[in-house]
């Protein structure tokens, strides 16, 4: 059974390296994209959009559950939770996509080309890359972050992103190395195609489906460490709303109001669900083998 | 040979692989029968279907996605349609199967000797120096130089022809009454190719099996077999007699097969590059002779029309042949007859 | 032979890898704006204080000099005096850290308590019922935050249900009352539990399903031994590599991420002690506990590493 592909080849050999005809990706594929598209919306748009100041107390409307006039009830502070959620996601979006350009902006290029070129260059940022990879990034991020003060939304992302970097790197490397002894590369260096042409037109297009579903589950991963930084105070500082502070701030009082912790927790999982799942169908859509992350 | 009923028969037997391209009809409906201490030969280019066949034999198909119809009986036991649990009582003991791939088909991370007691103990219920003392002894009979210490050696300490010999002392351990050898000797130089079947050979006397040969080299089965079967494309094109084959093959498509024989210089497992053309694609079978693309005396019938077995004179000689090769009255047979 | 050549290889790389981590916690103290001493010394800027710190990090020297003197007092046990308060860093690490890994260790054993029989259940029949459902609900759980289970767990199990000792704030040492300690482990390991679980759910199901298809498993389904046997005996061994080098990084993971759990539920670990430290400025305390949890994943690493080599010698050899 092993030998299932092979046996395939001797019947018709280049229709392996064709794409064969694949499946659908599914509504729930779109429904995540969507809903994924709905809060990067909101995250740009949100003082465009018609919403309350998600900062202005009102001590007329404490606590209140879910309503026409609050969509998704108030806080202990009569702030509006819909209005605070959509501020939120600016935070989470922006770290997230943020980080990941950082990541992927410095890994990927460097794996390309150290997968592409070998040698001296690749064995000399492969070993450092695998020494910072050791090095647990998640207390890295936290011990920077607490010695770099004052804190700021871009310090997060820039440590964020630089620590993501590593990974990045080690993933587009491996799938470079996987791509670069498939034929059509091969023939294209055998045709005497030029390193840059090679680089961009063969290797790019096809590394894009397993950067793109690693990007996405980057992001998740990223907005996830941005939500715990914040329970331990050091993300963006109250009153201004995260996700991650909502929750935070709303444990003291779940026994009085559920729904200022349900709703910014419901918010920060479909969003981190949607690009799991996003990255999850596009990988086995292209039929990347699991790349450990 | 004995008029019992035979060991084996096969009736119509169909594997068809359903997968994402679509149905895959490895084997079209194979119908032969095997006597006791017979040995059958069955040949056919890389992707005939041969491996699919002995599987669907023994019943040893994957578990999902694969619809295997027609029958086979085993001493009197239905094989087709048998649960797991009813096969796993005659599989090793009534029937055992030499792997094709001596490379993968052990396990890596469990000592060879370990690999052939599991047999013996859980299925003869031997203990565990008995079933040890035995596996030695089998490692020794296959031919495996200081069997006592390759016990405990890992099949990545061995060479292919080495692990050959553990894959088929497994087929072995139970004494099958029917050995299903797919390309026991793939893999292997000749001189221990030579040897392995001999071994085989002799084995079969001793323990009383009866085997089915598989190969797609028409040398190695020459010299070895009661009766040979050819196959194409998932069914058979012709079967007879080895001498029958050999010398009054009627089938182009064997007579192509028998020139193209590999040399023994060759490296195992080469395509037989000498038949023009390449084997069909099983997703899309033509209406006709399969063969018929590539066959020199094809005729429009062909192109259209499936020919059927049929025999012609000697009642053990089948082909399914629209323009069947001239009876040879001093036709000799290929010179590849003679080696092996 | 090739293995012992593997693991002396590995043994150098870690060295180097816990040279370059001792050199960046050093560092750390640099980033702090302005003078090392006075953000260090806060409140406690007395002159014997400040003569002490300068001798203990040798602040008036180059910053090489620095880096070796510091380095020498790591190297006999001596990460400092917290000037906030008065207590070794290196004993009030020793009280926090056998928290972490009793916290570890329960957590670990629930997942794969739960991951390894489902997995390979799951792994038997793709796509069957079974399977769908425990994929389904894996992935669900995969994009579920440990702080947000921490935070519902804790209501309902501590507030909603009441049951003692679950809350936060209601660890009691081991030694004092290993019942009341046990209890007070259910919610943290839990929660960590759930998320290892997820993880190695789902590496060992894709690896099975892969090994499954193997040749040599078909050959001993020929031997007509039970299905039991060749899941356990011929498809897990080589499946777990995968599922130990995850663990591996999961757990050095977990102790560098567990600190939201142990924060929010005031369990007195290292994670916690990490963030009682940032928030006091015990900036000693801080790099202490960073190097010594960035150390011990390494040589988590180092461990799970060796022990694939055990499981798949031929690791070792390519
Ligand atoms: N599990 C499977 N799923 C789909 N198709 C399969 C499967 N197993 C075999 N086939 C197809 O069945 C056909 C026959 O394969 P088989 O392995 O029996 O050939 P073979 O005659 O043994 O060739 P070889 O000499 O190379 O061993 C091939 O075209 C192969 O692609
Ligand atoms: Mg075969």
């Amino acid at each position: 059974m092993t030998n299932l592909a092979n046996d395939f080849g001797v019947a018709e050999p280049e229709l392996l390296d064709r794409p064969e005809k694949r499946g659908r990706l599914g509504i729930l594929f779109w429904v995540c994209v969507a809903w994924l598209g709905i809060n990067i919306f909101g995250a740009i748009f949100a003082n465009v959009l018609p919403l309350p100041n998600p900062l202005a107390n009102n001590y007329s409307a404490i606590n209140f559950g879910p309503s026409l006039h609050h969509l998704l009830g108030t806080d202990e502070l009569g702030r509006d939770i819909f209005s605070r959620i959509v501020y939120g996601s600016r935070i989470s979006v922006s770290v997230g996509f943020g980080a990941m350009l950082i990541g992927f902006g410095v890994g990927a290029p460097l794996g390309m080309l150290a997968a592409y070129r070998r040698g001296l260059f690749d064995q000399i940022v492969t070993t450092l890359m695998y020494v910072f990879l050791a090095f647990p990034a998640i207390i890295a991020v936290i011990a920077v972050l607490s010695f770099w003060t004052p804190r700021s939304l871009l310090k997060i992302i820039l440590v964020i992103g630089i620590a993501s970097i590593p990974l990045v790197y080690r993933v587009i490397r491996a799938a470079t190395l996987s791509m670069g002894s498939r034929d059509f590369v091969i023939a294209a260096k055998v045709q005497g195609a030029t390193d840059r042409r090679i680089i961009f037109r063969e290797l790019l297009p096809n590394i894009a489906p397993v950067g793109i579903s690693f990007l996405l589950i980057g992001i998740a991963t990223v907005v996830t460490l941005e939500g715990a930084l914040a329970f331990l105070g050091l993300s963006i500082n109250p009153p201004q709303p995260s996700w991650g502070n909502m929750i935070n701030e709303s444990r003291t009082l779940l026994s009085q109001n559920i729904w200022i912790a349900i709703f910014p927790a419901l918010a920060l999982c479909l969003f981190l669900l949607s690009l799991n799942y996003i990255g999850d169908r596009l990988r086995s859509y292209f039929d990347v083998s699991e790349v450990k992350l | 040979m004995s008029d019992n009923a035979p060991l084996l028969s096969v009736k119509n037997l169909a594997t068809t692989f359903e997968t994402a391209r679509g149905e895959v009809p490895a084997v079209g409906g194979v119908t032969f029968d095997l006597l006791a201490d017979e040995t059958i030969g069955i040949v056919g280019e890389s992707g005939s279907g041969k491996t699919v066949l002995a599987r669907s034999i023994m019943g040893l198909q994957p578990r999902t996605n694969v619809r295997v119809e027609g029958s086979v009986q085993l001493d009197g036991t239905e094989i087709v349609g048998a649960s797991e649990a009813e096969l796993r009582k005659i599989w090793a003991v009534d029937v055992a199967m030499i792997f094709q791939d001596p490379m993968t088909s052990l396990n890596p991370l469990i000592r060879i000797g370990k690999q052939i007691d599991e047999t013996l103990r859980l299925r003869l219920g031997l203990n565990k120096s008995d079933a040890k003392k035995r596996a030695i002894e089998l490692l020794d009979l296959v031919g495996i130089p200081s069997a006592n210490e390759r016990y405990m050696a890992y099949p990545a300490q061995l060479s292919g022809g080495m692990r050959q010999r553990v894959v088929i002392a497994i087929a072995l351990a139970c004494s099958p009454k029917l050995l299903l050898a797919d390309e026991p000797t793939t893999g292997l130089d000749v001189t221990i190719q030579a040897q392995i079947l001999n071994l085989l050979d002799q084995l079969k006397s001793d323990l009383h099996m009866s085997m089915v040969l598989v190969t797609h080299d028409l040398g190695v089965v020459a010299t070895r077999t009661d009766r040979i079967i050819v196959m194409y494309a998932g069914r058979i094109v012709e079967t007879g007699t080895t001498k029958e084959v050999f010398a009054q093959h009627r089938m182009p498509y064997t007579e192509a097969l028998l020139a193209s024989t590999p040399k023994v210089s060759d490296a195992s497992h080469t395509r037989l590059n000498a038949i023009p053309g390449r084997p069909p694609d099983l997703l899309k079978l033509a209406k006709g002779c399969s063969f018929a693309p590539r066959c020199q005396y094809a005729t429009e019938r062909c192109h259209n029309e499936r020919p059927e077995l049929e025999s012609s004179g000697s009642p053990s000689h089948l082909f399914a042949c629209w323009n069947p090769l001239p009876l040879p009255t001093n036709r000799t047979a290929s010179s590849a007859g003679s080696e092996a | 032979m090739a293995v012992i050549k593997y693991v002396a290889r590995r043994l150098v790389l870690m060295v180097g890898i816990i040279f370059v981590i001792s050199v960046g916690a050093f560092y750390l103290i640099h980033l702090l704006p302005g003078d090392p001493a006075t953000v260090i010394l806060g409140g406690g800027d007395t002159p014997q204080a400040r003569a002490a710190l300068y001798k203990q990090l040798g602040l008036n020297r180059g910053i090489v000099i620095q880096y070796f003197v510091w380095l020498n007092h790591v190297l006999h046990g001596n990460l400092g005096t917290s000037f906030i308060t008065n207590e070794s860093v290196v004993s009030t690490i020793k009280n926090a850290f056998p928290i972490d890994v009793e916290m570890i260790i329960l957590s670990q054993i629930l997942a794969f308590a739960f991951a390894i029989p489902l997995a390979m259940r799951s792994a038997q029949k793709p796509n069957g019922r079974l399977d769908k459902t425990a994929s389904a609900g894996s992935f669900t759980l995969l994009s579920i935050p440990p702080f947000i289970i921490i935070v519902f767990l804790v209501l309902i199990v501590a507030v909603k249900l009441k049951i003692p000792n679950t809350g936060p704030a209601s660890y009691v040492s081991i030694g004092q009352d290993w019942v009341v300690n046990l209890e007070s482990m259910v919610l943290p390991a839990v929660t960590l539990a759930i998320g290892s679980f997820v993880l190695y759910y789902r590496i060992l199901r894709s690896d099975l399903i892969s090994t499954l298809q193997e040749e040599f498993i078909t050959l001993a389904r020929s031997k007509g031994i039970s299905r039991r046997r060749i899941m356990w005996r011929h498809a897990f061994r080589p499946s777990s590599v995968a599922l130990v080098g995850t663990a591996g990084v999961n757990i050095g993971g977990l102790i560098a991420g567990g600190f939201v759990v142990q924060f929010l539920l005031q369990i007195p670990g290292l994670g916690f002690t990490l963030i009682d430290a940032i928030n006091l400025s015990d900036y000693l305390l801080v790099q202490g506990i960073v190097l010594v949890i960035s150390v011990s994943v390494v040589l988590i690493n180092f461990l799970f590493d060796f022990l694939i080599t055990i499981i798949d010698p031929r690791i070792a050899r390519d």
